[in-house]
């Protein structure tokens, strides 16, 4: 039972790594960033290429494929995503999705269709609780909860941070300072798609890296965000690891259910305010209480 | 230092505001005054950079600034305060006076000095979530928040709108010790407030400026600034 647990975590943690960023960016910009999953792709199968050349040093490649892939996010968000600002959130969705297919058959063109396997960089398990375990995981878990943790000092320390946190509600009010909104919301637009290539990375010994892996992730994490609260980022933390917890342990007892269960507690937070509110009205109704 | 020459501003189809022309000389305080809707915010966004005139001009210490963006203004010494009140709310009063400060490369120490020099609580307030202040005190802290990195040219949004008389009072004090200091255009209901601290007022009817009074005698008249709205 504990390895199910650890295994929930380490999804967790990575699907928190992934949708971390999808979440900043419906905050700062209102868009539903399907290129998010491109990054994510690409920037693993970089890691792959990277590894050997650097002499199988996982976390070097790690750190080089990393910030590889931040030019390029860059690009994504000054020419793309910054451009569809207020436009609507359905030519947002077009034009990510358009850069995510491009960015998959990139994948193929280049490193080919077939699944590409990375190897357990430290392989030796250890005892937690009685149970054996793989160390690797608990290390992937180690490294979410200190991006959490960073993140959060980010966000209420540092002068960048309370800027965007500022921006989020009062964008008029931040300009009004002087400061250009955009080039911070650029900034965590960076660092959001570095945390993605991180979690994918992460992710790649637990799996195996395949061209659309992107778009996999993309649909777990919009759980995620959902449940969490979109822009809201210990929200995101908390909901990645609680649907982790889901898919591993409907993973363990019914297997071929273990994404479907996502989107069954989606759908139920999704409900809630309706059904609540339903129940309010006919309460309401038989003269019982009056709740509004 | 500030002039609008026939400036037409518009939402999409609807024109709002229509040919205004106005001028503001060093260390004025300009008063706009006029109904609801007349178009006082729209004038002052427009001049703060957040609307772009669909004609005329803006010149603003002899550049032409029109279409420039507010961001871009506000470096150059133009400040706005929202009709609102809104303060970075998730923040505390500190850190709003910090993103002012590191805006234009002051040290926070001296923004928060002169933050509580202007109004003495807010030393014990300084770790406190602005979006727990009153009202008054949100208002304060905005125009503390504008007046970092020494601007040149203040527009402030109804700045009593809302107050409790006593509170007034406070503004009142505050934007006193601005005169002659800092040029500033002022949009403001409160015409007891205006009376007393104008050298300049405009009144604003649908859209244009109906009238100007420059006479002290005439400014310092309650009773008929009323009888032009
Ligand atoms: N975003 C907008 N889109 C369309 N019309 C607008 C918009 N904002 C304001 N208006 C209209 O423009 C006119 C002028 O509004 P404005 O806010 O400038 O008036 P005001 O003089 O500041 O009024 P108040 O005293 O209520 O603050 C009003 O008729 C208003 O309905
Ligand atoms: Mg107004």
């Amino acid at each position: 039972m504990f390895d199910t647990i650890l295994y929930g975590l380490t999804i967790g943690a990575i699907l928190y790594l992934f949708s971390t960023g999808l979440s900043i960016t419906f905050g700062t910009m209102h868009i539903i960033n399907f290129a998010h999953g491109m990054i994510y792709a690409i920037g693993v199968y970089l890691f792959i290429s990277l590894l050997p050349l650097l002499w199988g040093s996982f976390p070097l490649s790690l750190a080089v494929a990393v910030a590889a892939m931040l030019p390029l996010a860059y690009l994504v968000e000054r020419f793309v995503i910054r451009r569809l600002y207020g436009d609507g959130i359905d030519y947002a969705i077009i034009a990510t999705y358009a850069i995510l297919l491009i960015g998959t058959d990139l994948i193929k063109l280049v490193w080919g269709s077939g699944p590409k396997p990375v190897s357990d960089p430290i392989g030796i398990p250890i005892q937690i609780l009685g149970t054996t375990v793989q160390t690797y995981r608990v290390v992937v878990f180690i490294c979410a909860v200190a991006v959490f943790v960073a993140l959060r000092m980010f966000f209420s320390r540092h002068v960048i941070g309370k800027i965007v946190v500022a921006a989020l509600k009062d964008r008029d009010g931040v300009r009004s300072l002087g400061l250009d909104v955009n080039k911070y919301f650029s900034i965590v637009f960076v660092i959001g798609s570095g945390l993605a290539v991180m979690g994918g990375v992460l992710y790649a010994p637990i799996t195996v890296a395949e061209p659309y892996m992107g778009f996999h992730v993309l649909l777990l994490a919009f759980a995620v965000v959902i449940v969490g609260g979109m822009g809201n980022l210990t929200g995101t933390f908390f909901s990645a690891l609680g649907l982790g917890q889901v898919i591993a342990l409907t993973g363990r007892f019914y297997p071929a259910g273990a994404d479907t269960m996502v989107f069954v507690v989606m759908t139920l937070v999704l409900l809630k305010e309706p059904i609540v509110d339903l129940l309010r009205r006919l309460v309401g109704k038989h003269g019982i209480g009056n709740f509004s | 230092m500030l002039r609008v020459d026939a400036i037409d501003v518009a939402y999409g189809y609807a024109h709002v505001v229509h040919r205004v022309s106005l001028g503001v000389e060093p260390g004025e305080m300009v008063f706009v005054v006029g109904r609801n809707g007349a178009g006082k915010t729209t004038l002052l966004k427009t001049l703060a950079g957040f609307l772009s005139p669909v004609r005329g001009v803006i010149d603003f210490d002899g550049r032409q600034v029109q279409g420039m963006t507010a961001e871009a203004l506000a470096r150059q010494g133009m400040r706005f305060v929202n009709q609102d009140k809104k303060v970075f709310a998730d923040l505390t009063v500190k850190d709003n006076m910090e993103l002012a400060a590191y805006a234009c490369g002051e040290s926070l120490d001296q923004a928060v000095e002169r933050l509580i020099g202007m109004y003495p609580k807010f030393a014990s307030f300084l770790e406190k979530k602005a979006g727990n202040l009153s009202g008054g005190q949100r208002e304060i802290l905005l125009i503390g928040r504008a007046l970092v990195g020494e601007p040149r040219l203040l527009l402030i949004d109804e700045p009593t709108e809302g107050l409790a008389a006593i509170v007034i009072e406070d503004i009142f004090r505050i934007l006193r010790g601005m005169k002659h200091k800092i040029s500033s255009v002022i949009v403001e209901q409160n015409l007891s407030v205006v009376s007393r601290l104008a050298d300049r007022i405009l009144i604003m009817k649908e859209g244009e400026i109906a009238r100007e009074i420059a006479d002290p005698a005439e400014i310092a008249d309650v009773a008929a600034l009323e009888s032009w709205l």
